[in-house]
Parts: C-alpha cells; structure tokens; sequence
C-alpha cells in the first residue's frame, strides 16, 4: 500500500513537471505575435455582446468595438486572428455559441478565397489561433480540419512537442505570462496607429479560376445553418482593405449565395468615399489593414448600419462598457 | 509472444512495400530449403550456390544506385543476407542442425526490431530466444524502457544536434575550410556513435521489452587506443561476423605474413563495400591501419585514444561527403587550407546557438562518462527499488522531449546506418 501511494506520488510529481515545461515552452504571444493571445482573450470577458464578428485580420485591424459601443451603444466582440480560414471561423462561431447567442454574426468573406491548398493554410496561423483555445469539442474538430501534412495533433495536445526548441529562447514574458493572458485587444479589435498609405493600387491579375472552392462553399453554408438553427442574423461583409485584390467575380458569388440565403452583404470596397477612408492616411501597411482612424471611420459607419437594420439594443451608458470605452480612449491617446 | 513478434514485423515490413518482400522472401525460403540438403552430398555446391545466389543480390543492390538503376532497393538486405550465410556456413560446418520448423526460421530473418540497423544476430543464438518461454515482465519493461531512452536520448538530443553542424558544413566544402572540416569529422564521430548506437539501444529495448535479449554491438569504441581495438568494440557484430565468415576462411592468421596481410586487406574491402561502393576506400585504409597495429602507439593510454578518435575522425570522411573525391578533398583541406581564426569567429553560424552546444557538450559528456563507467552505472542502476527507476524513466522522458531535435522546422533524418 505504502509502495503503491509512492508510485502514485512519484507520478503525479511527473505529470505536474510536465504539464509546467508544457506551458512554459509554449509561446505567450505577448509582446511579440500578439495575434496568438487574441483568441483567448474572449474567455475572460463578459458574455453579453449582441454582435459577433468572425474572420482574418479584415475583422480584427479594422471594426473596434469600442467605437461601435461610443457611437451606437453596441455591445460587440470581434473573433478574428490572422489568417483565419473559412472552416477555422466556422467552429470558432460554434465554441463562441456554446457561451453566448448574440443577435448577429458578422461574417468577412475574404476567406472564401482560400481553399485548404491555398498557400494561405500554414502551420504558423494555425498555432497563434488555435495555441491558445480553450479545450472543447469544437477545438478538436478545428485542429483536424485545420492541420497542415506536417503537424500532428498530439503536438496540440502536449504543445513542448512543438516548441520544445524554445528552451534557450525563453524570456521573462514566458515567466510573467505563465498562467494569465496579456490583454492586447479592445474587444477583439488591435489596435496600430501607424500610417502607411497606399502607393499603388493592386492591379487585376489573371486568375485560373475565380470560382470558390467548394469546400469553402460548405463551410459557408454550415455558418448560415448554424446562425439560422440558432435565431441569429448573418451578415456578410467585405472589409475596405485593397490587398489582397477583390475580384468582381468573387463579389457576384457571394452576392448571389447571399440572396439564395437571404442574408445581407456589404461589400465596403464600393464604399469607401462614403466612409470617408483615405488610403493616403487611414491604413497602416499600404492597403492590407486600416489603422485607428481608418478603423475609426469605418466603425461608425458600420455601427449606424447595424443599429438602424437589426434588432440591437443600444447599451449606452452600461457601467462596465463606460469604463472600457475609457480605458479604450486612454489607450488610443 | 513469438506469433505477436512475427505478425508484427511482417505488418511493419510490408508498410514499406511488397517489392522489399519478394526479396526477404527469396533469402529466407532459398536459405532454409537448402539448409535441409547441406549434409547431402552436393551440400558443397548447394551451400555455393545459395550464398552466390543471396550475396549477388546485395552486391547489386550495392552497386547498381551507382549506375542509375534501382531495381534493388530491399530494405534490410545488408543485414538479412548476412544473417543467412551465416546460418548456411554454420549448417555445413555442422555447429548446429539446420532449422526444420520454418516459423522459427522466419522469425529470425524478420525479426523487426533489427531489420533496419542491426545488429546481425547469429541463428544459434537467436533460436535460443526464441524457443524460451518470454514474458513480459515489470523488470524487462524498466530495463527495455531506460535502453530505449537512452536510446533516443543519443538519437535526438546528441546526434540530432551534431547533424545540424555537419550537415551545415559537408554542404558547403567551398565556403568552409580545413578547419571546419576537421570540426566536422570530429563531431561526425560523435554523430554516428550517437546516432547508431543509439538506434542499436532501442532494437536492444524493445527487444528486452519482449523478452529477447540480443547481444551488444558496441563497447565504447571510441576508448579504444589503435584501430584494431576500434574494431573488437565497434559494430561488433559486423566485424565478428566478417572475421568469422571472411577474415578466418581466407586462413585467417595460421599463415604467412603476406597472405595474413591479403587476408586483412581483403576482409577491410569487404566491409567497404557491405557499407557501399564509396567506401572500399574507407575500408581498405582501415586494414592499413589494422595491420600496422601497434607501431603508433604511444606509452600513454588516453594519448592513445585521442590519436586513435582523430585516426577514426578523419576516415569518417568517406561518410560525411557524399563521394570519395569530396572527402579526400576535405581530408586535404585540413593541411592545406586550415584557418582558425575564421572558424573561431564563424562556429556560431554553423545552425546551433549557445544553448545548443551547451546541450550538446554536457550530453556528449554524459554519453562519454557513461560508456567509461558503463557496468558500474548499469549495476547502480540495477539495484535500485523500482519508484527509483521510474524516477529515472521520468527524468529521461523530459530531457529527451525538451532537448531532442525532431518536430516541425528540424529533419529529423533516419538511422544513419539504416542505409548500409
């Protein structure tokens, strides 16, 4: 008996060191790659926003909820990381509906281009989203449709298998950030203030195909279902960034899936006088993401949308959303 | 336990392809049906013409890659050819009975865990394995399980590291001069030690694992003081065998100088060319340096050793670079080319940071200490209760997973000596 309780404790010594040396090695995505803490930072906010938006770096760099909440008294969160493919946002919108059902999901198309051959689908991408993902069903169905030929799913589950490496890299962030997140974003939204202005505009280049890959097709449809079996509204949207280019024939697609599913599409490209974004100031490498004003603008913009055309409460004057649009505020001085 | 073993490398042996198998299945039925008739009176010929028959399929397996053609590429050829001259020329010599249950014998031929890097196991002493009654047992799994981590922990963590460096250099023979080539044969002998003998600790786990225990093929090599004794401790099982199959049929040493002399020679060329055509040079100045035996010993020991690990380093050569010009060219590099200050200032380039080497130096101590201290470690080891070897076990497990080389963004390649 004595022996089996030594046996016992001697392994759960080990399993206690190995589980330690596994977050330890495991990137923070702190000060650096900050788009790898994004999406956990959603578990430790409140679960009451009635916007939801899913979707690469056209959601994350370029709607601020905080603006949103200033202008129109929405509650909203933005779920974007970099690089986020179509079947990556799609269980990522399951795990958000497991904490909360918002009234809309809004949706940025730019993934549709991707399909799971594209050079977009990386290793890299997929650890700063899914590194950091709490453990669920919806994880595990993530990692499978996400993992590229070289990566293998016990080196999510034991991340020391991945970053092993990193032993002689680790920095006292590693030590700081051990058992808490960083907060890098404002509601989803990541801030950058730089100014790059666009210098050439992309030129249409010949494609072999303009037809979206059928997959991205299901996906898509599996994220209009889902909002549907749930009472959500799906809104489609296309940031105003320039690069990569938007075809015309990627635009008649969508258009035309959105009225087959009767669901609203704005396409901010075909907007961007109204908005009042200039190219010249207002994004912050060259075209690719806007920055805090053009982000600003386009926020404001979207928000009167949102609040005229869907059944959304106007929060203003909410305690705890007063006091993050004033951290907000004091942030983006 | 036997049928487990034999379904499973069956299974495992077939996942690299069927052509592999049409060429074991040729060796193993050729070399047991003509077992059953070496007694007869044509035994002479029928052990001749078997051995040609098997040996010519691994010779040109050996030299057809040199003129583009591909036809032989059985895995494990190099290993199961030798094992079964061995069992033909021992049958006719009447050390044993040939093997009469085929099972039996098939197991010896495809017996996984050694097929790919050895060693070479004699029938006699497999069929002892084989016929005893195994278990699995908590003493067998501690043991096999530590060989097995000490194992990778040579694999990953050493020869993993050190391939990195090599790879970087024998790459690039132009930009790098003699004194990164030297570096690099020096390290290559730790590389391959670290790496074959590494792979032999795993065969030699799992095997303890089920029960089969195989003998060792290393006996710290490289504490050796001249190349004979290299050769008495490295792949002994190799050299055993050529001594027993080669060296002694040619008349061994019961004979003049010049024909001991041949008989040497020869036996070297042979294992250059077991190895693959660019190393019958490598083979044949190993035989040199085995016949001049103890000339260039010193009076003291471990000057002997360091002589001899240079001696060794520098014929690693005709391994690091891919043709025997490369490697002669590198070998002269070392005395024609040779720039320290260059290679001082530049040894943090080469792929590994600081942290690296310093992994690297402190586990190449620990291998070193261990192989000098090896029966008094293992014994130590032994006696200890079993919460303190799981301690070990554990500890192992963690160093190996934190300071291995393997996952994405590094190549972990295969056994070096999975391509002999």
């Amino acid at each position: 008996m004595k022996r089996a309780i030594k046996i016992i404790v001697i392994l759960i010594i080990f399993i206690i060191i190995f589980a330690f040396l596994n977050r330890l090695l495991k990137p923070k995505y702190a000060t650096s790659l900050v788009e790898g803490s994004m999406i956990s930072q959603y578990y430790d906010e409140s679960k009451d926003h009635e916007v939801i938006f899913i979707g690469d770096c056209e959601v994350y760099a370029n709607f601020s909820p905080m603006v949103m909440y200033e202008e129109s008294g929405i509650k909203a969160y933005v779920r974007g990381s970099s690089q986020q493919l179509i079947w990556q946002s799609y269980y990522l919108l399951k795990e958000t509906l497991k904490y909360e059902i918002p009234k809309v999901v809004v949706f940025n198309v730019n993934s549709m281009r991707y399909d799971k051959n594209s050079s977009a689908v990386s290793e890299a991408y997929n650890r700063l989203m899914i590194d950091n993902m709490k453990w669920s069903k919806e994880k595990i169905e993530l990692i499978n449709a996400s993992m590229t030929e070289e990566e293998s799913f016990i080196s999510y589950v034991f991340p020391i298998l991945r970053y092993h490496s990193r032993f002689d890299e680790l920095t006292k962030e590693d030590f700081e950030f051990l058992f808490k997140n960083k907060t890098n974003t404002y509601n989803g939204f990541l801030i950058n203030k730089n100014v790059k202005p666009v210098t050439n505009l992309p030129t249409k280049r010949r494609l072999a195909t303009y037809e979206f890959d059928e997959e991205c097709y299901d996906y898509l449809q599996k994220i209009t279902d889902l909002c549907k079996e749930n009472g959500i509204e799906l809104v489609l949207i296309k940031a105003p960034s320039v690069y990569p280019y938007w075809y015309d024939e990627y635009d008649k697609q969508i258009e035309s899936f959105a009225e087959e599913n009767d669901l609203d599409f704005y396409n901010f490209l075909d907007v961007t006088q109204e908005i009042g974004i200039d190219y010249n100031t207002d994004t912050y490498d060259g075209g690719l993401h806007m920055n805090l004003d053009g982000a600003t603008k386009l926020s404001k913009y979207f928000a009167n949308i949102l609040i005229e055309n869907y059944d959304l409460t106007d929060y203003s004057g909410d305690e705890l959303y007063d006091e993050k649009l004033e951290e907000y505020n004091n942030a983006i001085k | 336990m036997n049928i487990l073993l034999f379904v499973l490398s069956i299974a495992i042996y077939l996942s690299y392809g069927f052509s592999n198998f049409i060429f074991i299945i040729f060796s193993m039925l050729t070399s047991f049906i003509a077992g059953r008739f070496l007694k007869s009176k044509n035994g002479k010929f029928i052990l001749g013409i078997t051995i040609f028959a098997n040996a010519i399929l691994l010779v040109l397996s050996k030299f057809l890659p040199y003129a583009d053609i591909n036809f032989i590429s059985a895995i494990g050829i190099s290993y199961y050819t030798l094992q079964v001259i061995s069992y033909l020329v021992d049958v006719y010599k009447g050390k044993y009975e040939p093997e009469t249950n085929l099972f039996y014998f098939a197991l010896y031929i495809f017996y996984i865990p050694h097929i790919f890097i050895g060693p070479i196991i004699r029938y006699a002493d497999m069929k002892e394995q084989i016929l005893k009654k195994k278990k699995i047992t908590l003493d067998n799994l501690e043991d096999g399980l530590l060989r097995i981590l000490w194992g990778l922990f040579k694999k990953l963590v050493i020869s993993g590291r050190v391939a990195i460096l090599v790879g970087t250099i024998s790459s690039n023979l132009e930009t790098y001069n003699g004194a990164f080539a030297l570096f690099a044969m020096l390290l290559y002998s730790i590389q391959l030690y670290s790496d074959f003998s590494g792979g032999i600790d795993i065969v030699m786990g799992v095997s303890k694992i089920a029960d089969i225990d195989l003998k060792e093929n290393f006996d710290s090599p490289y504490l050796a003081e001249n190349i004979k004794e290299f050769w008495r401790r490295w792949h002994i099982s190799l050299s055993s065998w050529l001594r027993d199959y080669v060296y002694i049929p040619l008349g061994g040493r019961r004979c003049s100088k010049a024909r001991k002399a041949f008989n040497t020679l020869v036996t070297f060329l042979v294992s250059g060319l077991w190895h693959g055509v660019n190393y019958i040079l490598w083979g044949f100045i190993h035989g040199i340096f085995v016949l001049f035996g103890d000339k260039y010993k010193t009076k003291f020991k471990n000057l002997n050793r360091v002589i001899n690990f240079i001696i060794v380093s520098i014929l690693w050569s005709f391994f690091i670079w891919p043709t025997t010009g490369e490697a002669v060219q590198a070998i002269l590099s070392i005395f024609n080319n040779f720039k320290i200050t260059d290679f001082a200032q530049n040894i943090l380039n080469l792929g590994l940071t600081l942290g690296d080497y310093i992994v690297l130096i402190i586990s190449t101590l620990i291998l070193f200490i261990f192989d000098g201290k090896k029966d008094k470690i293992l014994n130590y080891i032994k006696s200890k209760t079993f919460e303190r070897k799981l301690i070990y076990v554990g500890i192992f497990a963690l160093i190996v997973m934190t300071f291995g080389i393997y996952g994405i963004g590094f190549e972990v390649d295969e056994f070096i000596y999975s391509n002999f």
